[in-house]
């Protein structure tokens, strides 16, 4: 999931492996680190600064309570059924994850965004690119959570604040 | 270009993997930087995040 959120954040999952390396096997193992550092440098240099929002959007994303409570409740869901009694499929259940994954990383894009005082709708898009009906949107979801406040209009133009 | 990368090690398998590469001299790439743990479950995306966040360029985690 990390490394979906990676794609979609623009980092790129070539940057985080996951291998499963027995204590017997150090050819393995050397084999794991070679083609590790092998696509790592084909990205090249990674500047934590350029990724400033990314990070910190990637982080409240996956420390937050909605994808942890999924991932928690996914095995649950997928084999014993939700409160409805309805059993879902692995493959459903992942395709609502990825969607939740990419709509809880935009939304905390958006609230990074404010909270450094990118007010507006129009400064947010110049900020994290994101499409502006899509920030508009997510904005309306943010104040139904009382993340962000509607704060007043500015020369006509709505301004937001983070709560 | 000197890139990093960080690799968090399972204490009973890639650990051990990467203790018996050394003992029977294989080569491999001297820009990781290992970090033991006893269990690769015990590694939290957070820790990812942290390691990005503090420049290096990729993450390994091997159990």
């Amino acid at each position: 999931m990390t490394q979906k959120l990676f794609d979609i954040a623009g980092i790129g999952q070539e940057r985080l492996h996951l291998a499963w390396v027995s204590s017997a096997e150090a050819q393995r193992f050397v084999e794991v680190v070679i083609d590790a550092t092998e696509s790592v440098k084909a990205k090249g240099e990674f500047d934590p600064k350029a990724f400033e929002y990314e990070l910190a959007a990637a982080e409240m994303t996956l420390s937050g309570e909605t994808l942890r409570w999924m991932v928690g409740k996914e095995v649950k869901i997928t084999s014993k059924g939700d409160v409805y009694g309805r059993k879902w499929d692995v493959e459903n259940f992942e395709i609502i994850l990825d969607a939740v994954l990419e709509r809880e990383y935009q939304k905390n894009l958006i609230y990074k965004a404010v909270k450094e005082g990118h007010t507006s709708v129009r400064d947010i898009h110049k900020k994290i690119g994101l499409d502006l009906k899509r920030i508009s949107y997510l904005l309306a979801d943010l104040e139904k959570t009382n993340k962000v406040e509607f704060t007043g209009m500015k020369d006509r133009i709505p301004v937001f604040a983070v709560l | 270009m000197n890139l990093e990368s960080l690799a968090f090690l399972c204490n009973w398998c890639a650990y051990a993997g990467a203790d018996l590469a050394g003992v029977s001299r294989l080569q491999y790439p001297p820009s990781i930087r290992t970090v033991r743990v006893m269990c690769s479950g015990r590694v939290d995306p957070m820790f990812v995040l942290e390691a990005f966040k503090d420049g290096c360029d990729g993450v390994l985690v091997a159990g």
